[in-house]
């Protein structure tokens, strides 16, 4: 996935070969991770086939094939450690814990929805999870992580944050501003860049070059920072525990690029055949599923087990769609509520 | 009471919140050492220790997004912005993150931050030191805005925007740090987010804020010994607008007047004068007279700089045309 040349838009950035999952974590936390990355691949094709049936409305970006960066990441983590995301963080949210549910009726605009039915897709925030929220401007919740781990750290905890991006918020001055605060002023943040390949049609191998080009360039400035490749979900789980094990110790920042690739169109509208191959995230996800790859890894001596959560998962998300669906639509006095916290300047927005 | 010029006050603020709260701390750029440019938190961190008072890099963006963390932590940071034009560098934290975290999140955070910089004209900065945008930023919903003029409300507006659990753009006049000078009521109570009168009048209500209270003040005083008879309202915070108080003033007035520094072309006075003419229309005894600033960056040299902002001498012929009317 490293050594791909002449990089024009997609297909040459299929990888030829499947990853060899890493094999030092034990059964239950494998299953876990598996179980996890299921979660987030079903909710994507949930809301993808939701569009299709014209039973939810709003724009979404798909995580789908990202999984195991969302998933290895999210399992370093405790419940209080703090992520922050982007517009592309259906996947974030399963992963640290967000209700299913909630996250359905956020799409599907209900009261219910974890942030009131009002943000809709790219406007997920759990706090109780840990899951502060996405942000729909690219690296705009970057020094948010950054500052609240800082905080946690001044009150004596040990929680982490972890800040999601994208190679495109690696493009944003906001992100190199906030790396640097967080190294001068000591923030225990785990800086996450996912590299998909793609700033919506812009080519991360053409900006910054191969994969782990990012990380290289921020190990320059003195952060800890490393590269994994994102197929393989106990890779970036052991790379990620690593990390946060040592921020968590030195109150440092980290800095973990994960190699991703982007299998879906940016968004829901998005006619991506037009800068690269109309079949590039397909033929990718075909031979390089980080999810497909830990099965067969796993399928020798744990199909029953895999079979047997599949088959939960499948059974869970149908029922939490089922029931945000049947909740009732976020009422019309909503739409101008918790503007301000001061409830008499709430009153007069 | 101690008498104290505007900077002061707002230091003696600022001292008695970190006193009183250790979550108050206190990051912008030179803030610490140099203890800020216009010497606003000289001391503080001799005071309160490099912990609570921090020196930032140059990176506004980077640094409201971080205060926004804190702040979500239940921290209240009071970031200083050196000039407010610099501001724009952070505009989509303010705008997009702060103003909004609480909405978007239906309710599951707040943001008590406050952002104070030093704003407007009047010191020959030149265009990009020198703006007035207590409009744009009272037109992003989610924010508080806020525009001292005198040292007394300099000091409670401070205390208010740090004890408010919502994100307050504190806008200081440069011009006024040194110069205006006033006696200070640390007893006093705030008094919320109202206007208030700086001058009692019966024939013209002149609507302001911030360094322009003082030039409406000048100007009230040519006109009354013309026989003209001003009441100069300080609006204090451009949001909320105290629109009650100016309904109340022009109940004995019937004849409006709006000086302010920012441009006048959709300036906050197009606000109060849309107001006014939809739910006042009868009360009104002439035509709404708008003194802002021309729709023109700010030059740096003095007479230029007053070409184009409101000069007590152009207030006073406003009010004077006005009151013929």
């Amino acid at each position: 996935m490293s050594n791909l040349e002449n990089f024009d838009g997609g297909a040459e950035r299929v990888a030829p070969s499947q990853v060899a999952p890493a094999a030092e974590i034990d059964e239950a936390r494998v299953l876990a991770l598996y179980r996890g990355m299921q979660l987030v691949r079903g909710v994507e094709l949930a809301i993808e086939n939701m569009h299709k049936l014209g039973r939810m409305s709003g724009s979404f970006h798909s995580s789908l094939g990202q999984e195991a960066c969302a998933v290895g990441v999210c399992s370093a983590l405790r419940e209080s450690d703090i992520v922050t995301s982007t517009h592309r963080g259906h996947g974030h949210a399963v992963a640290k814990g967000a209700p299913i549910r909630g996250i359905f009726g956020e799409l599907l605009g209900r009261s219910s929805g974890v942030s009131g039915g009002r943000g809709g897709s790219m406007h997920l925030h759990h706090r109780a999870s840990g899951f502060y929220g996405e942000t729909a401007i690219v690296a705009g919740g970057v020094a948010w992580a950054a500052g609240a781990a800082w905080a946690r750290k001044r009150k004596g905890r040990d929680d982490v944050a972890a800040a999601f991006l994208g190679d495109g918020g690696f493009a944003q001055g906001a992100t190199h501003e906030a790396l640097l605060l967080a190294q001068h002023w000591s923030s225990p943040c785990l800086f996450v860049c996912e590299n998909n390949g793609l700033a919506h049609s812009m080519s991360s191998l053409a900006l910054f070059g191969e994969y782990g080009a990012i990380a290289e360039r921020v190990a320059a400035t003195g952060i800890s920072s490393r590269y994994v490749d994102g197929r393989d979900v106990m890779g970036v789980a052991r790379e990620a525990q690593a990390l946060v094990r040592e921020i968590r110790r030195s109150g440092e920042p980290a800095f973990l690029e994960c190699g991703v690739y982007r299998v879906r169109p940016h968004s829901l509208s998005d006619p991506d055949y037009r800068y690269r191959p109309k079949d590039a995230g397909a033929d990718w996800l075909a031979s390089n599923d980080p999810i497909a790859n830990l099965r067969r890894f796993l399928e020798p001596g744990l199909a029953g087990e895999l079979d047997e959560i599949d088959g939960e998962v499948h059974d869970l998300i149908a029922s939490e769609l089922a029931t945000a669906e049947a909740q009732d639509a976020t009422p019309v006095t909503h739409a101008r509520s918790n503007v301000y916290s001061t409830p008499d300047l709430d009153r007069r927005a | 009471m101690p008498e104290l010029k505007y900077a002061e006050a707002i230091r003696a603020a600022l001292e008695v919140e970190m006193e009183t709260d250790e979550d108050v701390l206190i990051l912008g750029e030179e803030v610490g050492a140099l203890g800020g440019v216009f010497t606003v938190t000289l001391g503080l961190q001799e005071r309160f220790g490099t912990d609570r008072v921090l020196d930032s890099p140059i990176c506004e963006s980077g640094l409201v997004g971080w205060a926004i963390g804190c702040a979500s932590e239940g921290l209240r940071p009071v970031v200083e912005i050196m000039f407010s034009d610099f501001s724009l560098l952070a505009f989509d934290q303010i705008a997009n993150l702060a103003a909004k975290l609480r909405f978007m999140s239906n309710g599951q955070f707040s943001v008590p931050l406050v952002i104070r910089m030093a704003a407007g004209g009047g010191t020959n900065h030149g265009p990009q030191h020198s703006q007035s945008l207590e409009s744009i930023f009272a037109h992003v919903p989610g924010l508080v805005v806020a525009l001292p003029s005198t040292s007394a409300d300099a000091y409670h507006m401070m205390r208010e925007a740090i004890r408010c659990d919502d994100p307050v753009i504190f806008l200081e006049s440069k011009y006024l740090y040194f110069r205006e000078f006033g006696e200070v009521d640390q007893s006093a109570g705030t008094r919320g987010f109202s206007a208030s009168v700086a001058r009692p009048g019966e024939d013209v209500t002149v609507v302001t804020a911030g360094r322009m209270r003082h030039r409406c003040l000048e100007a009230a005083d040519i006109v009354a010994s013309e026989g003209v008879s001003c009441e100069v309202l300080d609006m204090r915070y451009i949001w909320p607008l105290d629109m009650d108080a100016v309904a109340t003033s022009l109940s004995q007035t019937s004849k409006l007047a709006i000086v302010h520094e920012p441009v006048e072309f959709i300036g906050w006075g197009s606000e109060v004068a849309a107001w006014v003419s939809e739910y006042r229309f009868e009360g009104l005894d002439g035509p709404i007279v708008r003194v802002g600033a021309e729709r023109t960056p700010i030059p740096f040299q003095p007479y230029l700089e007053d070409e184009v902002i409101p000069t007590t001498e152009r207030i006073a012929e406003a009010i004077r045309q006005l009151a013929r009317h």
